[in-house]
């Protein structure tokens, strides 16, 4: 316990005394990781969108004409199984046509050449409305139905779904490599930041070694500071965050207003928060050990 | 205590700054090292704390073959030694105390300990009214007083100075090893490097005599020579 307050507060002062250098690797960390949030808070909003869109998404699917009863009974038996279906109407070919002269009884005359029923036996699946991640779930639980031998045709309203979902991917990977890239930098810069302080105090550290003390004793300052300095980066890539996404609406009206019927922009979740801090402790820690590694080793 | 075996020391190619020493120093015995600049007395000292390897053979401290020793267990062996330095190696922004009480920090031990050790260690060295005192404030003979304090706060087995007095005046330089003397009265092994033969005529002590990395003459000399 006492370790860890003297080392918070060497590293504390560390910081406080090569203020330029510090504070400059800390708006490089705070701009990595404010990437990182940015990139994920949209992929949040996507996701949130792709939800509420999976709420109105029904599939109707059309049997082949030869297709006997049982084999529909056993497909339907098979869809009422998945977790993710709510309800599954079935209509006969009868109900479809009954169906269709309610609706167009100007076109009863069309019918009356036919001696069955012209129109297809149909299934309409509606989902379920509860899991975050259903509509890649929907997409490709009707992809596994429409492959059925029995299956003629489908009619659903996913594609939109379907677009959003490949932005949000494009989006997430654009993110992960952009902060990919962004990470290798935020590591290299604390990486010499810690190098410097252990040069700075290298004289005091060979004191250190001499008087007896454990690598560890001497190590731990430094690596509690570049912890830290990932964890400052966090707090002001969040706080950036927070600010950024509460001025967009006021100086972006015009592009809100366009977007605002697509994707209503939700407060910060807490998670991605908690991600920027955990993301910014990370890169300081490798930091300060890859640092201190090459240090020690000589 | 100590026991150097054929060791050598080289830093260049053809050219060695210890050569084939065979040394034994005493428990609780007072040491000279001397011999002129560059005889490889410094060498010696840092091959005796392992801040540098012998480029051949073995050192014995504390019946411990110190070539062993794997880098990470290096601070066992440093609690057992006190090491005092001619640029005496201190932390010039902090205070008299807790330049002395490094040794015990870095070990662990608990607030009251400390106090009390470093009051031991400063009693010693006559410095008790610096105690609070900033280390850049002092005097040079009073800021090598600390190190020895220092050096003695861990309780060591030995203490080795490398030109302890270099950078003083005669008069403080006999006060100094008068602290030596007392030191060695308590039993810790001391041994000193210094080229200033006034000093050691003055307190005739065994002396350990290099020239250019070889063993000119020590106490133990010939048993060893016997040994081998």
């Amino acid at each position: 316990m006492d370790l860890l307050k003297k080392s918070l507060s060497n590293a504390i002062n560390n910081i406080l005394r090569n203020k330029l250098i510090n504070f400059l690797c800390l708006g490089i960390i705070s701009f990595t990781l404010l990437t990182l949030g940015i990139f994920n808070y949209i992929s949040y909003n996507l996701e949130i969108f792709t939800h509420n869109f999976s709420k109105n998404i029904e599939a109707i699917f059309y049997f082949k004409n030869d297709v006997k009863e049982k084999e529909i009974k056993a497909q339907i038996s098979k869809i009422r199984k998945s977790l993710l279906v709510d309800e599954v109407i079935y209509k006969s070919r009868d109900e479809a046509e009954t169906s269709f002269l309610s609706q167009f009884p100007e076109l009863k005359y069309i019918l009356t050449e036919f001696d069955k029923s012209p129109f297809p036996s149909s299934i309409e699946i509606k989902f379920k409305q509860e899991e975050s991640n259903l509509t890649t779930k929907i997409i490709s639980f009707i992809e596994d139905i429409e492959g059925s031998d029995i299956i003629e045709s489908k009619q659903v309203n996913i594609d939109w779904a379907k677009k959003v979902l490949y932005i949000k991917k494009f989006i997430s990977i654009t993110g992960i490599f952009l902060s990919g890239i962004l990470f290798f930098v935020s590591v290299f810069i604390i990486y010499n930041v810690i190098k410097l302080n252990i040069i700075y105090r290298k004289e005091e550290i060979n004191i250190l070694q001499l008087v007896g003390a454990t690598d560890w004793y001497i190590k731990f300052p430094f690596i509690i500071e570049g912890a830290l300095m990932g964890l400052l980066g966090g707090i002001i890539a969040g706080i950036l965050l927070i600010i950024l996404i509460k001025l967009i609406p006021s100086y972006s009206d015009f592009i809100i207003n366009i977007l605002k019927d697509i994707i209503s922009l939700k407060k910060i979740p807490l998670k991605i928060l908690i991600r920027l801090l955990f993301f910014g402790t990370i890169i300081g820690l490798i930091s300060s050990l890859f640092s201190l590694k090459k240090f020690f080793k000589k | 205590m100590i026991g150097f075996y054929h060791v050598y020391k080289q830093y260049v190619k053809e050219s060695y700054a210890i050569y084939d020493i065979n040394l034994s120093i005493e428990k609780g015995e007072f040491y000279f090292l001397t011999g002129a600049s560059g005889a490889g007395k410094t060498t010696l000292l840092k091959l005796i704390y392992k801040e540098e390897l012998p480029t051949k053979g073995q050192i014995l401290i504390d019946s411990v073959n110190i070539n062993l020793i794997p880098r990470k267990k290096l601070y066992k062996l440093r609690r057992k030694i006190g090491i005092v330095f001619q640029d005496f190696k201190l932390l010039y922004n902090r205070t008299v105390y807790e330049n002395i009480a490094i040794p015990l920090v870095v070990r662990g031990y608990r607030k009251s300990y400390i106090d009390k050790m470093v009051k031991n260690s400063l009693s010693l060295v006559g410095l008790n009214h610096r105690k609070n005192y900033i280390t850049s404030h002092i005097s040079g003979g009073e800021q090598q007083r600390v190190a020895i304090a220092r050096a003695i706060a861990g309780n060591p087995i030995i203490i080795i100075a490398d030109e302890p007095t270099g950078n003083l005046d005669t008069e403080l330089s006999i006060e100094i090893l008068k602290i030596f003397e007392k030191i060695n009265n308590n039993g810790i092994t001391v041994l000193i490097a210094t080229h200033d033969n006034n000093l050691i005529r003055m307190f005739s002590k065994k002396t350990i005599e290099l020239k250019q990395g070889k063993l000119i003459s020590s106490p133990t000399k010939e048993k060893q020579q016997w040994i081998y």
